[in-house]
């Protein structure tokens, strides 16, 4: 829908938006001014654990293939503990550092200035296309490449072509192959093969995702199995399987976030002048939760926590599951929709959209809830096309002064 | 040239934030202040911030600890400061993105250092 629309959808006013921002906000105020020791303990102890981990699978592939009786249950004890590594690295310690959650503990080693993750995409990418492309422009098609990554029709707003029909084929490959479909998720391979990508920085970039992803090939594929002697091949396999089981899950939860029915989808473009609490109520309805217990939010770097995520993305992420009940009272009082369901029914949900959607809409149904009454003034929008606006291309706020001019608050 | 900008970026003399207007003075550009603000990048060249993390803003902005200028490195910050007398600069380790409120007459985002530092 128009984000236009999202006010009229709930039935506010202006005022009762303006309210519900303020709500957040002093959610956000509580929570920032309550952070403290126990957060700290929290991070660190994530950290220790995942290293722990990492330490336990390399040390047990290392050691156990070269007796025939401790190979097999080795390797699969090795793979089970580096994949757990490495969900737990890019889940929960990577992408919420890369956040800046944890900035605030002014900790040389945990700042979102210099975490580098163990995954093929440089931080730097990732923070630029998640962080900002994402983040700001949640579910707004055309902007947010997350819808589809660029490779599969997630929205009935987007235009179909034939070559759709593949969509079940591509989400294999890139749940498989997810690591690198996110490595090169930056570069946006769209605008390169219009030619209308800046050479200068598409260089820059593949020179940064090379670098990072021969870093990684060479630690999983070559040194760690190296180490292994004769046996390197059950090292590789174990590292493989480590690695895949990493790119399913964190492709699952990731899809899990905007793509379950609840979730919106967002056409109109003038969403630079949106309030604080227009922008709140954007994140509230274009992102989708999921139910479980302290274990599965920790392994899935609390995003079924998506929503809290996405109104507060740089509190720290073990805070989410208290903020989520004052987040859930709200929408219940403002009778906004809030999202979620069991990790199975949602991701049963974002499968069900992408096979959908590999057809044309004539031939299918939309699992959407009811759309927003339409405006009398409202027009149909048109179809948008797959790619997304640059950097350049996404619309200006307005021009400004810097430091020279600027204007007493109202309030 | 950086970022598909059309341009060089210089920290202190064509810093990416900025742009000169019609009239000749240095104006922020509002998408560039965001994307600095959420990708992590300096105001100023471009690159990944480090720790640090330096604003700069006048003493209007520095008493209300909400400046309209991105992020920065430390060196970026005090290269642009030495070119505006009226600008100090803050340090901190982490900062608050932001958005105005519809009540805000001055509908520029604004950032809230959280974890001042010292010198």
């Amino acid at each position: 829908m128009a984000i236009s629309d999202v006010t009229e959808y709930m039935h506010l006013t202006d005022e009762q938006v303006e309210e519900l921002g303020r709500e957040l906000d002093r959610i956000r105020e509580e929570v920032e001014a309550s952070r403290g020791a126990d957060d700290a303990a929290y991070i660190h102890r994530m950290i220790k654990v995942q290293r722990g981990l990492a330490a336990a699978g390399r040390l047990t592939l290392m050691l156990t293939p070269h007796s025939r009786k401790t190979r097999v249950p080795g390797a699969v004890a090795g793979a089970a503990l580096l994949g757990l590594a490495k969900i737990l690295e890019n889940m929960e310690i990577g992408h919420n550092v890369m956040h800046g959650q944890w900035d605030w503990m002014n900790d040389p080693e945990i700042h979102s200035s210099n975490w580098e993750w163990d995954t093929a995409q440089p931080a730097e990418q990732w923070k630029h296309s998640h962080n900002y492309v994402h983040h700001q422009f949640t579910n707004v098609l055309g902007y947010d490449n997350d819808i589809g990554y660029g490779i599969l029709r997630m929205a009935r707003e987007q235009r179909w072509n034939p070559a759709n029909l593949g969509q079940p084929v591509y989400n294999a490959a890139l749940a498989t192959l997810f690591q690198w479909g996110v490595a090169l998720h930056d570069l946006d391979i769209e605008r390169i093969r219009k030619g209308e990508k800046d050479p200068a920085e598409m260089k820059r970039q593949l020179g940064q995702i090379l670098r990072k992803g021969r870093n990684q090939i060479l630690k999983d594929y070559v040194v760690y199995p190296a180490l292994s002697g004769p046996r390197w091949r059950t090292t590789l396999t174990a590292n493989a399987t480590a690695n895949l089981t990493r790119n399913l899950w964190s492709y699952v939860i990731i899809f899990c976030g905007h793509f379950p029915d609840g979730a919106m989808h967002f056409t109109e473009e003038e969403i630079e002048d949106e309030t604080r609490a227009e922008w709140y109520l954007r994140q509230i309805l274009g992102a989708a939760n999921f139910e479980g217990g302290p274990l599965l939010h920790i392994l899935s770097g609390n995003l079924g926590f998506q929503i809290e995520h996405h109104l507060f993305p740089d509190l720290p992420s073990n805070r989410y599951a208290e903020i989520s009940e004052r987040v859930k009272e709200l929408c219940a009082t403002y009778d906004i929709p809030y999202t979620i369901g069991p990790l199975h029914k949602q991701y049963g949900q974002a499968l069900r959209t992408i096979m959908k959607l590999s057809l044309p809409n004539r031939f299918t149904s939309s699992d959407k809830p009811p759309q927003p009454p339409t405006r009398p003034d409202s027009v149909e929008a048109p179809p948008v096309d797959k790619g997304r606006k640059s950097d350049a291309e996404r619309p200006p706020r307005r021009s400004e002064l810097g430091g020279w001019s600027r204007q007493q608050r109202a309030s | 040239m950086l970022r598909g900008l059309s341009r060089d970026v210089d920290p202190v003399s064509a810093p990416f934030a900025w742009e000169t207007g019609p009239d000749g003075r240095r104006e922020l550009v509002g998408p560039r202040v965001t994307q600095c603000a959420l990708s992590r990048i300096c105001g100023a060249c471009a690159e990944s911030l480090g720790r640090p993390i330096a604003f700069v803003g006048d003493d209007l902005e520095v008493a209300r600890n909400a400046f309209h200028a991105p992020p920065l490195h430390e060196a970026c910050a005090e290269g642009l400061a030495a070119a505006e007398p009226s600008w100090r600069v803050v340090r901190t380790a982490a900062f608050e993105f932001v958005r105005p409120t519809k009540d805000d007459l001055d509908r520029r985002p604004t950032f809230q250092p959280s974890a001042l530092i010292d010198g």
